[in-house]
C-alpha cells in the first residue's frame, strides 16, 4: 500500500518535472543574449534619428514598451499623458507600469538579475545605476544621445550631464528631473537666508516657539527630516559636504579616492552630527519621526520658519490647495559653511578662497548635495533592440525642451528643474502660477545651485543602499535617538563601510566611486 | 430533554443579571468606540482637502471644515482610477478563491488529522529532505533544474527502498501538523525571492494563479490547526453509527462533520479570506501590471509627497467594505452554528 | 503514510500517545480515504515550502552578488550568523548588554526559580519520563538563557534592547493583553444581549484591514500635531514631548495598534469556542449551585483551553513576523528602539543584502520554532492529548 503510493507519486513529480522542464526555458542563456544585444546598436542608433524629425514614418510602428516606475502620480503621470502623444508621432505604445515606492529597487534589479526582463526601460534614481551598470543590465546611450540633436543635450546643467548620467565617462540614463537639496525660508519673516549653518541655526533658534501662521499656536523654527529608513542618511550629508567637499565634484563626499576610506570619522563629519542634532532642538517634537512628506506638509502650512529640501517645496508652495504660504516662501542655495576639512589631518581649517577652497563666495563654501539625483530613464540592455530604440526615443522625446520646460513647472509631474533654458526662462513659472518675485528667488536659488562646480554627487558604488539606508542612516538615526554618542556613531559608520567595502572587495568599489566621480 | 426545555434552560445560563448588563454593556459601548473611532477618522480624512489635513486635526464635516468629493473623484474616477478598479478585481477573484480553496484543503487535512492515524518513517522523511537538499545544491552549481529534481526523486527512490525498512521510529499526526504550521513561521521576507525564481521559472509571473497558489500554501496550516480543534471537539459516535449504518469516509465527512463545524468553518474562511485579501509583500514581488492588488495601491500612496492621507484613506475604506458585507453575511451562519451546537449534545 | 486506526498500530507507536481505543466500526476503505483527505494540502505545502525554506537556508550561508549577465551566490559559512552574534551587528540584533539593575534582577530570579519549580514539578509528577525530563531542562536552559539576555539588555543600567529582544516584548506583552481582552469581550458577548450580533460584526472590523492600511491609520492617530489626540495631548501639557522620542513611548505605540488589529482575531476564535462548548456541564453545575465564576474557571475554560493554546500558537507566530507596524509607524526609529526582528531582515533585503537578511531570518524561524516546540510539548500535549 505505502510502497504504491510512493511510487505513484514519484512518477507524479517526476511527469510535472518534465512538462515544467519542457515550457521553461534554461536560465543560463540571458549571458548569451545579453552579449548579441549590445552588437546591433549602433545600426539601428542611425534609424532612430532619422525617424525622427518626420513623424509621419512611425518608425516604431507596433512596438510595445514596458516602462516601470513608482505608483505616482507624480513622475508617471507626465509619462503616461505624453504617452499617447507619442504614440501617434512614432507608433511605438508605451505601458507605464508603477510600483510602490519603497521597493522599486528591489523589484527592478529582481526583474533584471533572474533574467526575467519584464521591464524594458526603467525610470528610477540614477543614484542606483552602478548596481545596474556593472551586470551588465543597463544599456550604454552615450552614442545615440550623441547622434540625437532633439534631445539638445547641451542644454542640461553640467552636473547632471557630465555626472549624474554618466558612468565612466558612458552615458546610461536620461535626466528627466533635477533632484538636490536647497533651503527654503519664510520670505516674510527672514530678509536676509542664512549662508550658513550656523547662522541657519541662529534663526531657526530665534523663531522657534514663536506664532508663525497666526493661529495662536507655537511654531518651529526648523523642520527637516529626521526620520529612520527615510532621508535622514541624505540630510546628515547635505550639512557634512559644505565641510568635506571643497575642491569640486568630483573630489566627493563619502570616501577619500586614494584608498576608499570612509570619511565619516574626522572633525567635519562630527560637526555635521552636531548641527543636526541641534536643529532637533529648533523643530517640531516629533522631529525624529517626520520624512519629507510631513516637513512640507508643515512648511506650506505656514509652521515653519526655515527647511531643507529638494525643489518640491517650491511647486508645492504656489499650489493653493495645499499651501498658505504662496507669497511668503523664499529659496535659497544649501547653506555652506567658513571651514572646510583637510583630508590629511582630518581637522577643519579656515576657508581661504585662493587655496583650499576655490569655490567659496564671500569666503563661504558651499556644497549643494545631489541627494538621490532626480529621476532618470535608464535602458534594460536584454530588451529587444527595437523596443531599445523605442524606448531611448521616449526618453529623448520627455527630455525635450518643448516637453520638459513646460511640465517642471506643474507640481503633480515631480519633475524639477534640471536645463538652463529651465531656470534662465522664467515667464513659464509665472504662468504656472508663481509670483514674479518668488519664480526668480526659486530660480535663482536652482540656478546657483547648478552652476556651482562643487556640487555634490551622491554615492553610487555597488550596494550604496547598504552603506547609506542600512549603516549610515541606522548610526545616525542612533545617534539622534541618543542611543549611542556621538563618537560611537561615527565608529559605528566607519566600521560597517570598511567591513562592507573589504566584503565586496576593497579595489573594485574605489574602481567604481572613481568612475562615478569621473576620476581615473 | 426536549429541545424547547433545553433552550429555556440555556436562557437561564446566558441570560445576564441588570448588573452583569449594565458592566457588559459599558465595556461593549468603549469597544465600540475604540473600534469605530479610528475607523471614522479615516472617513472624515476622506473627505478632507489635504490643506484640512495638514492643518489639523479637525473632527466634523461642515462644522469643522467643508467636506469634499475629491479624494474620492480621484481614486474611482480621476487620475488613480487605472490603479485602482483592476487591483480591485483582481484582490476580489485571488481572495475568494484562495480562500475557498484553503479552507476545502485545509477542512479536509484537518479532519484526517483528528481521525487517521498516520506514521510517517523518520527515515523516510529524513531521506526526503535529503533529496531535496541534493536537488537544491544541484540547481545552485547549474544543473538544470528539472534534471536536477529528476535525479533528485531517483535517489530519493532507491534510496527508500534500500533503508527506510531499518529505520523504525515514526512520527505521528502531531508532528505532522507542527510541522504545518511551522511552514508559517519564516517571514515573508525571507522566502519571496525564491518564490519569485519559482514561479518565474513556471512563467507565472503576475498572474492571478500564481498568487492564488501561494495564498493557499500560506494559509493552509491556519486552516488545518483551527479546523483540527473543531473537529476534535465534535463526538465521535455521530459518525460511528453512520459507519454502522454504511455511509462511506467521505460522506460521513460531507454530511455529518462539516455541518456540524459551520461555525468554525466560517470563522476559519474570514480569516484566510481577510489574510489574503490584505497581504502585500508577496503581491508586491508575484504581481506586475496585470495581477496587481489593492494593498500595493494603498502603500504606494506613500512616495515621495509624502502620505497621501485623503487618497489611502479612501482606498482603505472601498477595500473594507466587501469584507465587511461578508462577515456581515457570514454572521448570521456563525449564529446558526450555535444552534446546531446546541443541540448537538 | 498508512492509516493505522487499528489496535495493534496505536500501542507500539512510541511518540505518540494511543488515542482512546474505541471499537472502530469503519472498514478497510480507510486506506484510500485516508490518503485523499490529507495529500493535496501536503503536496501544496510540499510544493510552495520547501524549495523556498532550503534556498533562504542556502542563502543564508552565503553572499548574493550582482554579476556579469545575472547573480552569484558565493558560500561564505557562517559568517553572516557569527556578525549577527559576535560582530558587526550584535548590539544590533541582541542588543547592548549591561550590568542588569535590581529590577532586573528579580525578573531573571523570578523566571529562574518559576521554571525549576516547574520542573521539580514535573519530576515528581507520574507523567514523567527520562526523555521528557531531559526535552525539559534542555528548554528550561534556553528560557533561562533567554530571560538573562532579556535582562541584561531591556532591564539595566545603560542596555539597550536588540531586534531579537523588541521582538520578544512585542510578542509577549502583545499577546497578553489581546488574549485577556478577547476573552473577556467573548466572555461578554456569549451572554443573551440584545444587539450583540451588532457589536459581534463591529468587533471584527479592525482585522479587515490591510496591516500596511492599519499603520498608515495609526500613523495619522497618534500625530501630535494634527492628529485627533493632538488637543488632549497638549491640554496635558504634553505639547512638546511627542512619543516618538521615546523608546517605551514608540513601543506602546506599536503594541496598541497590533492589538487593535488583532484582538479580533482572537475574539472570533474564542467566541466560536464558547458558543461551541458543551451546555450540559454548565447547566449541571448551575443546578449544583455553583455560581458564575466558578462555572467559568472550572467548566468553561477548560473546554476553550485546546483552541486558547491554538490560537495563541497562532497569535504568537505571526506576531514574531510583526514588520508592518514598525515600519510605518517609525520605521524602526527612535534610533533602533522598535525594530523588529522581520523589519531588520527587511532592511537588509532591501539594501539586497540576501544573506544577511536570509540569516536574520532563520534566527527568527529557530526561535519561534524553539519556542512554538516548547509551548507545543509542555502546553498542549498537557492539557489537549492527556
Amino acid at each position: 500500500m505505502k510502497l504504491r503510493t510512493g511510487i505513484v507519486i514519484a512518477v507524479l513529480v517526476v511527469v510535472l518535472a518534465v512538462v515544467l522542464a519542457a515550457c521553461s526555458q534554461a536560465a543560463p542563456q540571458v549571458i548569451e543574449k545579453t552579449v548579441v544585444v549590445t552588437q546591433v546598436v549602433e545600426k539601428e542608433v542611425e534609424k532612430e534619428v532619422v525617424a525622427t524629425p518626420t513623424p509621419e514614418a512611425k518608425p516604431y510602428e507596433g512596438v510595445e514598451v514596458n516602462i516601470v516606475t513608482f505608483t505616482g502620480p507624480q513622475i508617471a503621470e507626465p509619462l503616461q499623458r505624453r504617452a499617447p502623444d507619442f504614440e501617434a508621432m512614432t507608433g511605438a505604445k508605451i505601458n507605464i507600469i508603477t510600483v510602490p515606492f519603497s521597493d522599486l529597487y528591489t523589484k527592478i534589479l529582481t526583474d533584471a538579475a533572474t533574467g526575467t526582463n519584464s521591464f524594458d526601460a526603467w525610470v528610477f534614481a540614477p543614484q542606483w545605476m552602478v548596481d545596474y551598470i556593472l551586470p551588465g543590465y543597463m544599456e550604454d546611450l552615450t552614442d545615440r544621445v550623441a547622434n540625437d540633436p532633439q534631445i539638445e543635450w547641451d542644454d542640461i546643467a553640467p552636473f547632471f550631464r557630465d555626472f549624474s548620467a554618466s558612468y565612466n565617462g558612458k552615458i546610461y540614463t536620461i535626466p528627466l528631473d533635477g533632484d538636490f537639496h536647497m533651503g527654503y525660508y519664510r520670505s516674510d519673516l527672514i530678509d536676509s537666508p542664512p549662508k550658513t549653518w550656523d547662522e541657519y541655526l541662529e534663526i531657526a533658534k530665534k523663531f522657534q516657539g514663536q506664532d508663525l501662521n497666526g493661529d495662536g499656536d507655537p511654531d518651529f523654527g526648523s523642520c527637516v527630516s529626521m526620520k529612520r529608513g527615510a532621508q535622514a542618511y541624505w540630510f546628515i550629508h547635505t550639512i557634512a559636504a559644505p565641510y568635506i567637499q571643497s575642491k569640486g565634484t568630483s573630489q566627493g563626499v563619502f570616501f577619500n579616492t586614494k584608498d576608499m576610506e570612509p570619511l565619516v570619522n574626522n572633525a567635519a563629519f562630527s560637526k555635521a552630527l552636531d548641527i543636526y542634532n541641534e536643529m532637533k532642538d529648533y523643530g517640531p517634537p516629533d522631529s525624529l519621526n517626520l520624512d519629507v512628506g510631513d516637513t512640507r506638509a508643515l512648511f506650506t502650512s505656514g509652521r515653519c520658519a526655515l527647511s531643507i529640501d529638494w525643489g518640491d517645496i517650491g511647486t508645492l508652495a504656489i499650489d493653493p490647495d495645499t499651501s498658505v504660504v504662496a507669497d511668503k516662501t523664499g529659496a535659497m542655495i544649501a547653506p555652506g559653511s567658513t571651514e572646510v576639512l583637510n583630508w590629511d589631518t582630518g581637522e577643519l581649517v579656515p576657508c581661504s578662497e585662493g587655496d583650499n577652497c576655490p569655490y567659496a563666495v564671500d569666503g563661504v563654501n558651499h556644497a549643494p548635495y545631489a541627494a538621490f539625483g532626480g529621476w532618470s530613464g535608464g535602458v534594460n540592455a536584454a530588451a529587444d533592440p527595437k523596443v531599445k530604440d523605442a524606448a531611448y526615443a521616449f526618453f529623448s522625446y520627455m527630455s525635450a525642451p518643448a516637453q520638459s520646460n513646460e511640465d517642471v513647472t506643474i507640481g503633480i509631474t515631480g519633475f524639477n528643474p534640471y536645463r538652463q533654458s529651465q531656470f534662465l526662462n522664467r515667464e513659464l513659472w509665472v504662468k504656472a502660477g508663481m509670483s514674479p518675485d518668488f519664480a526668480s528667488n526659486y530660480l535663482g536659488a536652482i540656478e546657483d545651485s547648478l552652476n556651482s562646480p562643487n556640487m555634490v554627487l551622491d554615492l553610487r558604488i555597488p550596494q550604496n543602499q547598504k552603506y547609506q539606508q542600512v549603516i549610515l542612516d541606522t548610526a545616525v538615526s542612533q545617534f539622534m535617538a541618543g542611543e549611542i554618542s556621538k563618537e560611537d556613531a561615527m565608529k559605528q559608520i566607519y566600521d560597517g563601510w570598511q567591513e562592507l567595502t573589504d566584503e565586496l572587495g576593497r579595489d573594485d568599489q574605489l574602481a567604481a566611486y572613481k568612475g562615478t566621480l569621473g576620476q581615473k | 430533554m426536549s429541545v424547547k426545555s433545553k433552550l429555556f434552560k440555556r436562557k437561564n445560563i446566558n441570560a445576564p443579571s441588570p448588573i452583569a448588563k449594565i458592566i457588559s454593556y459599558t465595556i461593549l459601548v468603549i469597544w465600540t468606540f475604540v473600534v469605530l473611532f479610528p475607523l471614522y477618522w479615516l472617513a472624515i480624512t476622506s473627505l478632507k482637502h489635504p490643506i484640512d489635513v495638514n492643518s489639523g486635526p479637525y473632527y466634523i464635516p461642515f462644522v469643522d471644515f467643508q467636506p469634499s468629493l475629491y479624494a474620492w473623484q480621484y481614486v474611482l474616477f480621476g487620475d488613480l482610477q487605472n490603479d485602482t478598479i483592476r487591483p480591485y478585481i483582481n484582490t476580489v477573484i485571488v481572495a475568494l478563491t484562495s480562500a475557498t480553496l484553503a479552507l476545502i484543503l485545509g477542512a479536509s487535512a484537518a479532519y484526517a488529522l483528528t481521525r487517521f492515524r498516520y506514521n510517517p518513517k523518520l527515515g523516510t522523511i529524513l531521506l526526503f529532505i535529503g533529496a531535496l537538499l541534493l536537488d537544491v545544491v544541484l540547481t545552485m552549481v547549474g544543473v538544470n533544474w528539472a534534471i536536477a529534481l529528476a535525479v533528485a526523486v531517483a535517489v530519493f527512490l532507491i534510496l527508500m527502498q534500500v533503508l527506510a525498512k531499518r529505520f523504525h521510529r515514526s512520527l505521528g499526526n502531531n508532528d505532522i501538523a507542527f510541522w504545518l504550521i511551522s511552514q508559517r513561521m519564516l517571514p515573508p521576507v525571507a522566502v519571496v525571492i525564491p518564490i519569485y525564481i519559482l514561479f518565474q521559472r513556471l512563467h507565472l509571473l503576475d498572474t492571478r494563479t500564481a498568487l492564488i497558489v501561494t495564498y493557499l500554501a500560506v494559509n493552509l496550516p491556519i486552516v488545518v490547526w483551527l479546523m483540527r480543534d473543531y473537529f476534535q471537539s465534535i463526538p465521535i459516535d455521530l459518525e460511528e453509527t453512520a459507519a454502522i449504518d454504511g455511509a462511506s469516509r467521505y460522506r460521513i465527512f460531507l454530511s455529518i462533520v462539516l455541518p456540524l463545524s459551520v461555525p468554525g468553518l466560517v470563522a476559519t474562511f474570514l480569516f484566510v479570506l481577510v489574510f489574503a485579501w490584505n497581504e502585500y509583500l508577496l503581491a508586491l514581488f508575484l504581481s506586475g501590471a496585470n495581477a496587481q492588488t489593492l494593498p500595493l495601491t494603498i502603500a504606494a500612496q506613500n512616495a515621495t509627497r509624502g502620505p497621501q492621507w485623503w487618497y489611502m484613506s479612501v482606498l482603505i475604506l472601498i477595500m473594507i467594505a466587501p469584507v465587511i458585507l461578508i462577515a456581515i453575511f457570514l454572521e448570521r451562519y456563525i449564529a446558526k452554528g450555535l444552534l446546531v451546537g446546541a443541540v448537538k449534545g | 503514510m498508512e492509516p493505522t486506526r487499528q489496535e495493534t498500530a496505536t500501542s507500539t507507536s512510541a511518540t505518540n500517545k494511543p488515542k482512546p481505543t474505541r471499537k472502530r466500526p469503519f472498514s478497510g476503505k480507510e486506506g484510500m480515504a485516508s490518503s485523499v483527505f490529507i495529500w493535496p494540502a501536503l503536496l501544496v505545502v510540499l510544493l510552495l515550502s520547501i524549495f523556498p525554506l532550503l534556498v533562504s537556508l542556502y542563502l543564508s550561508f552565503s553572499r548574493f552578488k550582482f554579476v556579469k549577465g545575472g547573480f552569484e551566490v558565493k558560500w561564505i559559512g557562517l559568517l553572516n550568523y557569527k556578525k549577527l552574534l559576535f560582530g558587526s551587528e550584535k548590539t544590533h540584533f541582541l542588543g547592548k548588554m549591561e550590568q542588569p539593575t535590581t529590577l532586573g534582577w528579580i525578573i531573571f530570579i523570578g523566571i529562574t526559580v518559576l521554571l525549576i519549580v516547574t520542573l521539580i514539578h514535573y519530576y515528581r509528577s507520574d507523567r514523567r519520563s527520562t526523555g521528557g525530563l531531559i526535552f525539559r531542562a534542555i528548554v528550561y536552559a534556553i528560557l533561562i538563557a533567554f530571560a538573562w539576555l532579556l535582562v541584561i539588555t531591556t532591564f539595566s543600567q545603560g542596555g539597550r534592547p536588540g531586534t531579537m529582544v523588541v521582538t520578544w516584548i512585542y510578542v509577549f506583552v502583545g499577546i497578553v493583553i489581546q488574549y485577556a481582552v478577547a476573552l473577556l469581550l467573548a466572555v461578554i458577548l456569549t451572554q443573551q444581549l440584545p444587539g450583540r450580533r451588532f457589536f459581534r460584526v463591529i468587533f471584527l472590523l479592525p482585522m479587515m484591514i490591510t496591516p500596511v492600511g492599519v499603520a498608515y491609520l495609526f500613523r495619522m492617530l497618534t500625530d501630535t500635531g494634527k492628529g485627533p489626540f493632538a488637543p488632549l495631548w497638549q491640554a496635558a501639557g504634553l505639547g512638546m514631548y511627542s512619543w516618538v522620542n521615546d523608546p517605551w513611548g514608540a513601543r506602546i505605540a506599536i503594541i496598541i495598534g497590533d492589538a487593535w488589529q488583532w484582538i479580533p482575531f482572537m475574539f472570533i476564535v474564542l467566541l466560536a469556542a464558547l458558543e461551541g462548548q458543551s451546555m450540559e456541564q454548565r447547566e449541571a453545575a448551575l443546578v449544583d449551585g455553583a455560581n458564575r465564576w466558578q462555572i467559568f474557571w472550572n467548566i468553561t475554560m477548560p473546554q476553550i483551553i485546546p483552541v486558547t493554546i491554538t490560537v495563541v500558537l497562532i497569535r504568537m507566530i505571526e506576531a514574531f513576523k510583526i514588520v508592518d507596524l514598525p515600519n510605518v509607524l517609525t520605521n524602526g526609529g527612535p534610533g533602533t528602539a522598535t525594530e523588529s526582528l522581520t523589519l531588520h531582515a527587511y532592511f537588509s533585503w532591501r539594501a539586497l543584502d540576501l544573506g544577511g537578511s536570509a540569516a536574520i531570518a532563520y534566527s527568527l524561524l529557530i526561535v519561534v520554532t524553539f519556542f512554538g516546540i516548547a509551548y507545543i510539548n509542555i502546553l498542549r500535549r498537557r492539557f489537549v492529548e492527556e
